[in-house]
């Protein structure tokens, strides 16, 4: 048991995804590796562009997308193995938020069945009055009022909301990982701060981990925490967000943060022009 | 006189209704933009709208969604005509031959010719939108042709327009599939500044591009501005491209412009405590890593805007008079302010919309002060 | 409930429904509305009336050339019509849903090995395997030449279905529902099959008047297997006689006409259901 603890809560092993064959086949992930551990509770930023394959790792990490070779593993055991009742526990300590609060609502039912799901599935409450006072305290953890949000549909809320209802579902479950594939893309400015918020409030408070993947590295920035960055499939940098973002070690990681623009117009782009394009030849980007 | 046109002159400023208007290239006068269902309820989706955009400038529209933002210069450009749309207000535009036009009530024939020639869009997601059965070259070729330039001296013109936003000559001849979203972009606005207009307006021209492909279209619009001597009215949601780009911006929220002036004092003080709040909700790797604040609650719905100040029940600034009283957007008198940023230096140039500034409180409003 | 919503919300909807509700409440009281017409009479007794007279008070569509009356005869033809109609639909969409949703769901080899069989049953050449049919067989029961026609269109409903599930399946929802740890077969009832009900409504529409109308053409050829009396019967027999060319309209256009209303019927409603369904045509919703 004791060899049990020193695993890593969610790992994935050299992990490589091609997709299609022959000539036409696409590697979305190239010997991706990543671990979580079981404490203390960590926050992972994977960042990248499009097809950087961020997503893709998310989702073999939440058992949707079965590497081609390599590993992904919950405690130690492989994800896309699992016994019936391995795979339970499993959903109760992984659980996603995903990027699009439009469809990840069926529009043929009120969003109390995301409740209703996971409180029947995982047994979360023994009565009817023990499941409520779980779903209003759920709700108010992320800030909703639960009479402005039961009993409603979908297309009744927000984009805001709906997320917040997503990590109101989270954390009811109290899982171990969070795995948050674009959560905050979608939404406006103001909710992003939020759910960021939320998520960080979790780890302190709740103990949960985050695998939080973005392309916004102001966001990764101001998660803190630890840092991926992907590019075409393949990890190039590791390590602490402060290290990497202040001393990046990889050429691309260095386009990236010379490109990303201030909120403040007197912090203007530090390289010229010229600079850049030599960073960009370094880094094998072709002519944007 | 509009009531806008009472507060400046009441604030002692020069208000921008005095000014001649062969200085602006176009001025957005009061647009409303309403639109009626088929149950008699009416979506006031942009309401009052007044903005100038001068020669030789970049404008930024800022805000989230469902501030109007797209809905405003869809309509500035008659690009979609729903039915049941009810229009009030100007735009006028200042064309090369010297004529002013209004946008809102030239026909469709007038519109065509000034769309591409004086006026080119670049809407959102176009860069989607290109022929993937025709080589981009063509393409540019085919956008002139169909504004009278002779099709040689078109083709000639390709390479200097690919040249101008930073493409090499050999890609007239890729197809859109082969070309990356970058790239793609810029043959948009090759496209778009092929006839040589004196307005371009772009609707989030640099959503869903990678960050360093972002970087190098803003660097190119702002060149285009200098190269090229035109105007640029950029519609986005993110304020840093904003603060990176334009001289000017408008800050929008539920349909309303509430906030513009330049972007340097709007950006690092702002005075609309909605446009506080959006500074503040924004993480940047230059901020220390203080918890940020969101603004509560959620935009409201264009059927159902609260009264007065649309604002105020998400403004920690809100005062009795917020709730039935709307601001008017009026000029602020320069010199040293009060505001929600603290203590500033506020210069000519500034407009804002609340009541915390009562250049924006219609003089029958205010309590106790009596009119000027 | 969401058939009120989409009574109350299509033109198209409704009157298709009001179409086929009277055709079907006709075909249940058939044996009344005859007793009316004709008393006590069988309607398919020969020499009951006078031959091929013109439609008047007794016979609202007049005799044909039995003596039969023809509006009793219509009657006593519809129920079978849309009997072998309704049947065949229901059995072929549900064969059809029940493989489209595995196949579609499953995927991997499970979705090899059943699109394989519907992609043969449907290459193989339906009309001469009906001919064959026909010349062997004698005499079927409403029931058992369902079950004949709904063999033939089942691999249609099939592959239309399948298609729907491959893309409803890779919705957000259903994956949140995976990560709440809920079975396949929990995922298929709870999240596919609800908004796969306008697809299934409109494949039971489509493959009902299918049925009615292969059995027309199959009567009128006259190699149907049939030993019941239909629509089609008396359309093909209108047509042994040369109606037209006597200038007895009603008894081609009788039937003719109800058929044409069992196809509106489906067809409207089929309309109906989409409009209400799919959102680019609903113009400003």
């Amino acid at each position: 048991m004791s060899t049990e603890t020193s695993q890593p809560i969610l790992a994935l092993r050299e992990a490589t995804t091609v997709f299609g064959h022959g000539p036409r086949a696409t590697v979305a992930n190239s010997r991706v590796s990543v671990e979580i551990p079981e404490s203390p509770p960590t926050l992972i930023n994977v960042v990248g562009e499009s097809g950087s394959g961020k997503t893709t790792a998310a989702r073999t990490l939440l058992g949707l997308q079965k590497p081609t070779s390599g590993r992904a593993l919950w405690r130690g055991r492989d994800i896309y193995t699992l016994s019936d009742s391995e795979r339970t526990q499993f959903r109760h300590e992984v659980q996603a938020v995903f990027q699009d609060p439009y469809g990840i609502f069926n529009p043929f039912y009120k969003v109390n069945r995301v409740f209703d799901i996971v409180v029947k599935r995982f047994k979360l409450a023994s009565s009817k009055a023990e499941k409520q006072r779980l779903i209003e305290e759920s709700l108010e953890a992320v800030s909703l009022r639960p009479p402005d949000v039961l009993g409603r549909y979908p297309h009744q809320l927000s984009g805001g909301e709906r997320q917040r209802i997503m990590l109101a579902r989270a954390y009811m479950l109290k899982p171990k990982v969070i795995v948050a594939d674009e959560a905050i893309s979608m939404l406006d400015v103001a909710v992003r701060a939020v759910i960021m918020n939320i998520l960080l409030d979790f780890k302190e408070q709740l103990g949960i981990s985050t695998l939080f993947i973005t392309h916004d590295l102001s966001a990764a920035h101001y998660l803190g925490g630890n840092i991926m960055v992907m590019r075409q499939g393949r990890v190039v940098e590791k390590g602490t967000v402060d290290d990497v973002l202040t001393n990046p070690q990889n050429t691309y990681t260095k386009l990236l943060l010379e490109s990303i623009p201030s909120p403040d117009p007197d912090s203007r782009w530090k390289t010229s022009a010229s600079d850049l394009e030599v960073l960009e030849e370094q880094a094998g980007v072709s002519q944007v | 006189m509009t009531l806008q046109e009472i507060g400046a002159s009441l604030a002692g400023s020069q208000g921008e209704a005095d000014t001649p208007a062969k200085q602006h290239l176009m001025q957005i006068r009061d647009l409303d933009i309403h639109f009626r269902s088929d149950d008699g309820g009416l979506a006031r989706v942009v309401d009052g709208a007044t903005l100038t955009v001068g020669r030789n400038e970049i404008v930024g529209i800022a805000g989230e969604s469902g501030s109007g933002k797209t809905t405003l210069v869809e309509a500035i450009l008659q690009i979609v005509r729903f039915p049941n749309r009810e229009t009030h207000g100007q735009v006028l535009f200042s064309t090369r031959a010297g004529k002013q036009v209004d946008l809102m009530q030239a026909s469709d024939r007038e519109m065509q010719r000034l769309r591409l020639d004086e006026i080119s869009y670049i809407p959102q997601g176009s860069m989607n939108s290109l022929n993937p059965v025709v080589r981009v070259g063509d393409q540019i070729v085919d956008g002139m042709v169909a504004h009278g330039t002779n099709a040689r001296q078109a083709k000639r013109r390709v390479t200097e327009l690919l040249d101008r936003v930073g493409l090499e000559p050999k890609v007239a001849r890729l197809y859109p599939h082969e070309l990356s979203g970058g790239m793609k972009q810029r043959v948009i606005i090759a496209i778009a500044i092929s006839m040589e207009p004196s307005l371009i307006i772009a609707d989030e021209p640099t959503t869903a591009l990678d960050v360093n492909v972002q970087r190098r279209i803003i660097e190119m619009l702002a060149r285009l501005r200098d190269e090229m001597k035109v105007s640029i009215v950029m519609v986005s949601h993110d304020m840093a491209v904003h603060a990176q780009l334009v001289d000017r911006v408008a800050i929008m929220y539920a349909g309303q412009i509430i906030e513009t002036g330049a972007v340097r004092p709007i950006v690092r003080t702002p005075m609309h405590p909605y446009t506080f709040g959006l500074m503040a909700a924004i993480p940047s790797i230059d901020k220390p890593r203080t918890r940020l604040d969101g603004i509560r609650g959620s935009t409201p719905s264009p059927r159902n805007w609260p009264a007065g100040c649309r604002f105020h029940n998400r403004c920690p600034n809100a005062m009795p008079i917020c709730t039935s009283v709307p601001p008017l957007l009026a000029p602020v008198t320069p010199g040293v302010r009060q505001t929600v940023s603290g203590e500033i230096e506020v210069h000519s140039g500034r407009e804002v919309a609340c009541h915390l500034y009562e250049e924006s409180t219609p003089d029958d409003a205010r309590v106790g002060e009596g009119a000027r | 409930m969401a058939v009120m919503k989409i009574i109350r919300s299509s033109g198209q909807f409704r009157f298709g429904i009001t179409v086929l509700t009277l055709l079907i409440v006709a075909a249940l009281a058939h044996e009344w509305l005859i007793s009316l017409l004709i008393g006590d009479t069988d309607p398919r007794q020969v020499g009951a009336y006078g031959i091929l007279e013109s439609p008047s008070r007794n016979h609202w569509l007049g005799t044909d050339p039995y003596g039969r009356d023809w509006l009793a005869m219509n009657l006593l033809g519809l129920p079978s019509s849309l009997a072998v109609a309704g049947i065949a639909g229901i059995i072929s969409t549900l064969l059809g849903a029940i493989v489209g949703f595995y196949s579609g769901f499953a995927g991997g080899r499970t979705d090899a090995i059943l699109r394989t069989m519907t992609d043969m049953l449907l290459v193989i050449p339906t009309l001469p395997l009906i001919l064959i049919l026909g010349s062997y067989a004698r005499g079927l029961s409403i029931v058992e030449l369902a079950l004949v026609l709904s063999a033939f269109s089942w691999p249609f409903a099939a592959r239309v279905i399948r298609s729907q599930v491959l893309s409803l399946r890779e919705r957000p929802y259903v994956e949140l529902s995976r990560m709440s740890d809920l079975r396949n077969r929990h995922i298929i009832v709870q999240d596919i099959l609800p908004n796969m009900l306008p697809y299934l409504g409109i494949g039971l529409a489509t493959s009902s008047v299918g049925a009615a109308f292969a059995l027309v053409g199959l009567t009128i050829i006259g190699l149907a297997p049939s030993g019941v009396l239909d629509l089609g019967t008396l359309l093909s027999l209108a047509l042994e006689w040369g109606a037209l060319s006597l200038g007895k309209w009603p008894l081609f256009f009788a039937p003719m006409t109800l058929l044409i209303l069992l196809f509106l019927g489906a067809a409207f409603i089929s309309q109906g259901l989409e409009e209400f369904y799919n959102p680019r045509l609903q113009g400003r919703r």
